[in-house]
């Protein structure tokens, strides 16, 4: 069993999702919004694997592991239904620029 | 620095920094190539964190399907063939929104032991024992929000939609 | 309690019958068959309550010095350590006492009747019954005052006359004259009320940090307590809290009684109906004031320097107030002036310090004022103006009523053997007797002095334009006809206590009556030798006038001043009122718009910016905050994230230190 800095581990995750963060709240496109999201949902994911992995003895740590499936089938079915949401957009307003679909100002 | 430090540390800048590159590049392409060699690069971190499963999953799901469908997605909705449309400039409130949620997971690790600590290992039957025993019900949620979302969207991008 | 005393327990009744009037008629009057019917029953009301307040006032003249003081006590607060040990017993009572007898006689008689003579003076008029019930009410108050114990109960008469006295004066309230009228009576007597109760405030705190325990204050102010007085008026300082309530006092007394320089309203007063400025503006209400002042001076005492104050108010105004009678064409003018000149003389003796014979004047003039008031209703009632220069010759068709207004004018004119004649000398010879107590005192005498000369003449003036001569000045004036036998009656036995009033004085025991309540000791007899001087001086001067009136204007001529005389300005100034009321006017328009800007500057920037500030903020604030929704997806999720963190940051560093503060484990 080897040793390994968990908070190094935890600084990526963090580091993953302050970049995710950003690039959710200054792209304009709506798939780099997505892609970002991504970003971001892998960073969350990574603290799972992280907890599964440095998880005191005894296996009931597996669980990390397995919730982390689990999300990653969450993020899979958000990607497909982000995807139709450009889809429309683009049919609706030609453009996926998310600056332009402002239907929602008050 | 034990090999595996090594190899982590190499990782996780190459993580880091084509998670950022997909952000900013200016051609939408080009981030998909980035994004899925971060795809790949996550994948090989959970190689390294004895979660082989879920090493093979996040290859075939994110850097396949995933990757695959946002290209699909780009494809279909760009009006050019090289879109200009990828980057905008930078406002002061996501800047800071960002930097602030960094900080904050920081402070927060300050909660962990610093230095080492025992990694465990586990074998590949453990996890589908939990996944299928314990975390059934997991699963089976799962596979209703699948279903809701798939048929969602190919609702939402079927013919005559105006 | 003497023998003549004993129905002085039964004097609440007094005013009680006036109230029965004032229900009576005020409920039921205008579903009696005939309107007059309200006024009979006013009038036999009226009667039982003079018959009551003769017995009881005679009474008490027949055996004076007796106190008899009957109470309620309707407050009391339980003491504390401080001021007020014993507590404040607040009481509502009634005083018979030789003050309250005499100014009880007056009120009773003269209202009832001014009240039979209403009977056939307002014969034609319109709401009837709205006249007999504030008539009655303004009798109940006016006894209810005279008969007060205690200076609480007589604020709140005093207030009630005031308030009685607005509505008769604004009876014919369609013309806007009456109503402006009453108004002005109203708000110039108010200021002397707020100077009153203020004076009132000044006796209670005075009294009540300095006084004995159990003392004035602690008591409600009461007058007398069973048989002596409260506060002997020789044991007043000289405090200037003293001085001051005093001058309160006397404020609320000018304004009342109309004498410089609240004396504005009386003229205008005469709005009223006849009747009205015979019973309230010449013989009672206006009387309150000067009762006030004798009651102050009896129970709780003037400084030496109020005592000035109020001869040189009372001294003044006799005079001023004469001069504008002189020169006025309207005769209830005249005769209105009159009456402020004439109570010019009652303060003036009460501010020498002999209230009773201020008051024996007060009693005297009641009934020759108001007789000539009556005469000239019956004058106005016949021709129906009230101008004497259109009158003239009346003489031969309305014999009575120039003899009767003939008989008032020598009582007012100070003749002998009318009452008038003893009742102001004896104020003259009262002041000229405490002449070497104060040099200042010396003016004022000499006004009062010099004012018998004008009032003989004024009043003379008035009964020659009317009634001398051959016919009316003005040929339209309808033909007059006597006064119908209803108000003649009251006239003729006015004129007999204008005739014989006076010789009370010869009455065994009313000369020291005459020095009760005199403040100073060792005051000489008021009718000594030196005094037959002024008496011969003072009714040479009255014949002088009627002399000069009788040249100017007897067997029917006019005088008219010359265009180009010298004394055309003078002419002008005093039908002018020495341009008083034009300068209240122009002051108060100036401090009411002045006020009224300030107000509106207030009301309008400072109020309404008030409101309209928030207004604008929150306009802003919301304007600002609508900018949230921008529509861009991207910044929505800016504000989930910040949410967000913002939860994280409550849950785990927040946390902690309310925990820790909360004391929880």
């Amino acid at each position: 069993m080897t040793a390994l800095p968990l908070a190094g581990f935890l600084a990526l995750s963090g580091a993953l999702l302050a970049v995710g963060v950003f690039g959710l709240l200054t792209r304009r496109n709506f798939i780099l919004i997505l892609i970002a999201v991504e970003v971001a949902m892998n960073a969350t994911i990574l603290n799972f694997v992280y907890f599964a992995a440095f998880a005191p003895a005894g296996g009931a740590g597996i669980s990390g592991q397995a919730i982390a499936v689990v999300l990653i089938g969450f993020a899979a079915t958000e990607v497909a239904v982000g995807l139709a949401i450009v889809l429309g957009l683009n049919r609706l307003k030609g453009t996926i620029n998310v600056a332009q679909a402002t239907e929602l100002k008050e | 620095m034990s090999l595996e430090e090594l190899a982590f540390l190499l990782l996780a800048a190459v993580a880091v920094g084509t998670g950022v590159a997909a952000l900013l590049v200016r051609e939408l392409v080009h981030t998909i190539l980035w994004i899925s060699v971060f795809f790949v690069d996550l994948s090989a971190i959970y190689f390294l964190l004895s979660a082989p499963f879920l090493g093979v999953l996040q290859l075939g799901v994110y850097a396949g399907a995933v990757t695959v469908l946002l290209l699909f997605g780009i494809m279909v909705t760009r009006k050019r063939i090289f879109s200009r449309e990828a980057a905008t400039g930078v406002g002061p409130v996501p800047l800071a929104l960002a930097v602030v949620t960094f900080i904050f997971l920081v402070v927060a690790l300050g909660q962990f032991p610093s230095g080492a600590a025992p990694v465990q290992s586990y074998d590949p039957s453990a996890l589908s024992g939990a996944l299928f025993g314990a975390y059934g019900p997991w699963l089976l949620l799962l596979g209703l929000i699948m279903l809701g979302g798939v048929s969602g969207a190919i609702y939402l991008v079927r013919e005559g939609r105006e | 309690m003497g023998t003549f005393t004993a129905l002085d327990d039964w004097a609440f009744l007094v005013p009680l019958l006036s109230v029965a009037g004032f229900a009576i008629v005020g409920l039921a009057g205008t579903r009696l068959r005939r309107l007059e019917w309200g006024g009979w029953v006013a009038v036999a009301l009226s009667g039982a309550a003079m018959v009551l307040g003769v017995a009881i006032g005679v009474g008490e003249m027949l055996d004076p010095g007796a106190y008899v003081n009957a109470q309620f006590t309707w407050l009391h607060l339980a003491g504390s350590p401080g001021p007020f040990p014993n507590g404040v017993s607040l009481v509502v009572g009634t005083l018979v006492d030789p003050l309250s007898a005499l100014m009880l006689l007056v009120v009773t008689v003269v209202g009832f009747l001014v009240m039979l003579y209403s009977i056939g003076y307002m014969h034609q008029d319109r709401g009837l019954p709205r006249y007999y019930s504030e008539l009655s009410l303004f009798l109940a108050a006016m006894t209810g005052l005279v008969l007060s114990n205690n200076l609480l109960e007589f604020f709140l008469f005093w207030e009630l006359v005031g308030v009685c006295s607005y509505f008769l004066i604004g009876f014919y309230y369609e013309k806007p004259s009456a109503a402006s009228a009453a108004k002005e009576a109203f708000l110039v007597t108010r200021v002397g009320d707020v100077l009153f109760l203020l004076g009132i405030f000044i006796y209670f705190f005075h009294y009540a940090t300095t006084g004995p325990a159990g003392g004035w204050a602690e008591n409600g102010f009461v007058f007398a307590n069973g048989t002596s007085p409260f506060l002997p008026a020789a044991s007043v300082g000289s405090s200037t809290l003293l001085t001051v309530a005093g001058l309160m006092i006397l404020g609320g007394a000018a304004g009342k009684s109309a004498q410089f320089p609240l004396h504005v309203w009386l003229p205008d007063a005469m709005e009223g109906p006849t009747t009205v400025s015979a019973l309230i503006h010449a013989a009672t209400m206006v009387a309150a004031g000067v009762y006030l002042l004798a009651v102050a001076s009896v129970f709780i005492g003037f400084t030496g320097t109020d005592q000035l104050a109020i001869v040189a108010v009372g001294g003044f105004t006799t005079f001023f107030a004469a001069t504008m009678a002189v020169v006025h064409p309207d005769i209830k003018r005249v005769i209105a002036y009159s009456t402020i000149s004439q109570l010019g003389y009652m303060v003036l003796a009460v501010g020498a310090g002999f209230a009773m014979v201020g008051l024996f004047h007060l009693f005297t003039h009641a009934f020759f004022k108001a007789l000539l008031f009556l005469s000239a209703g019956a004058v106005i009632h016949a021709v129906g103006t009230q101008d004497l220069f259109k009158m003239g010759g009346l003489r031969k068709p309305m014999r009575l009523t120039a003899i009767a207004f003939g008989i008032g004018g020598l009582a007012l004119a100070g003749i002998p053997p009318f009452a008038g004649f003893w009742s102001k000398d004896d104020v003259l010879s009262a002041v000229y007797s405490q002449l070497g107590s104060h040099p200042l005192y010396w003016p004022f005498f000499l006004l009062a002095f010099a004012a018998v000369f004008l009032t003989a003449y004024y009043i003379f003036r008035a009964w020659f334009l009317a009634f001398s001569g051959d016919h009316p000045r003005d040929p339209s004036l309808p033909h007059a006809h006597e006064a119908p036998w209803v108000m003649l009656g009251p006239m003729l036995a006015l004129s007999a206590m204008a005739v014989v009033g006076g010789l009370l004085i010869f009455l065994p025991n009313f000369q020291s009556l005459l020095l009760y309540g005199a403040g100073a000791a060792g005051i000489p007899p008021v009718y000594g030798t030196t005094d037959i001087l002024l008496s011969t001086g003072s009714v040479a001067l009255g014949v002088a006038g009627i002399a000069v009136a009788y040249l100017l204007w007897g067997n029917g001529r006019v005088y008219a001043l010359p265009e180009g005389s010298a004394l055309q300005p003078v002419r002008r100034l005093l039908l002018n009122r020495y341009y008083m009321k034009a300068g209240y006017d122009w002051v108060g328009q100036r401090a009411v718009y002045t006020i009224a800007r300030g107000a509106d500057f207030v009301d309008r920037y400072v109020i309404d910016g008030t409101v309209h500030g928030f207004e604008r903020v929150f306009g802003s604030l919301s304007d600002r905050l609508r900018r949230m929704q921008s529509g861009v997806v991207s910044d929505y999720a800016a504000y989930v994230i910040a949410g967000l963190l913002g939860v994280f940051v409550l849950l785990l560093i927040v946390a902690p230190y309310l925990i820790s503060w909360f004391g929880g484990t």
